[in-house]
């Protein structure tokens, strides 16, 4: 099962591991301003995730919330009200994950300082999208 | 480190914290130590300029957190963005490549504390890796 929290530990969470859809790093530009480089998740039910804790939400567009820790700063969640998925960071999780990244979204976005070179698919915007 | 003529503009997500840098920014560096990992959400890519040059235009939302003894890092706390990151005693700030407007002409030239590289993604990219600092973080 994996589990994780913020970096001074204020807030924990836990999800099953075949709870876990897709994983994706997600290079959009809220993504690159908020985690200050490029975010990694993993998606899971919202009703399969367990938090312990009080995140603190920010609404970054209308119908979603980014949750992150209000004492360590960390990037923790995103949501959206009419979505049954959401997205946990993959940064946080503890030790083994039994995880692996699958693919690069919205590079079209992407910084201009780095490359993406671990060979892994890469989508102009959302997963569903045509190659970039 | 390059000079340039005008200040490169950084920001959080919600824009409660803007600042100006107005002299040399050293290179990008990716840190993949659990500590940045865990405030990033991945893993952090950050420029680090003089503490002097670091002009700040508006912090309202400006949050420290004491990592440890020796590091301080800064996030705002209206929107949850990962910003600062501050050694003790070194007079520099170490600042997210990612708050920065692009044009900046900064490129990630290194990855740091490879060796607490999370096991569920592969760098993959042949710059210089190290398996903890590399020595140059402040040129």
């Amino acid at each position: 099962m994996p589990d994780g929290s913020c970096l001074c530990g204020d807030i924990r969470f836990e999800y099953p591991r075949d709870a876990v859809g897709v994983t994706t790093a997600c290079h959009c530009g809220q993504c690159r301003k908020q985690s200050g480089h490029v975010w990694a998740i993993a998606e899971v039910p919202k009703v399969q995730v367990s938090i312990e804790g009080a995140p603190c939400w920010y609404s970054s567009s209308p119908g979603t919330e980014r949750g992150f820790c209000p004492r360590c700063g960390s990037v923790l969640f995103w949501r959206a009200e009419d979505e049954d998925l959401m997205s946990v960071s993959l940064g946080a999780l503890d030790g083994p994950t039994s995880l692996k990244l699958e693919s690069h979204i919205f590079v079209k976005d992407k910084g201009d300082y780095y490359e993406i070179a671990d060979g892994l698919p890469q989508h102009a915007a959302f997963e569903e999208d045509a190659d970039a | 480190m390059s000079a340039r003529d005008k200040p490169v503009q950084g920001a959080c997500l919600c824009g409660s914290v803007a600042f100006h840098i107005k002299g040399p920014m050293r290179d990008v560096i990716a840190c993949h130590c659990v500590e940045c990992r865990r405030q990033s959400g991945h893993y952090w890519a950050a420029t680090s300029v003089a503490e002097r040059d670091l002009e700040m235009v508006r912090q309202e939302g400006l949050r420290w957190y004491n990592a440890s003894e020796s590091v301080t890092r800064g996030f705002c706390e209206l929107c949850g963005s990962t910003l600062f990151y501050v050694p003790d005693g070194e007079a520099r700030v170490v600042v997210s490549a990612g708050a920065l407007k692009p044009g900046t002409g900064l490129r990630l030239t290194k990855h740091v504390f490879v060796a607490e590289q999370g096991d569920y993604y592969s760098i993959g990219d042949h710059l210089p890796v190290f398996e903890g600092f590399s020595g140059a973080e402040h040129a």
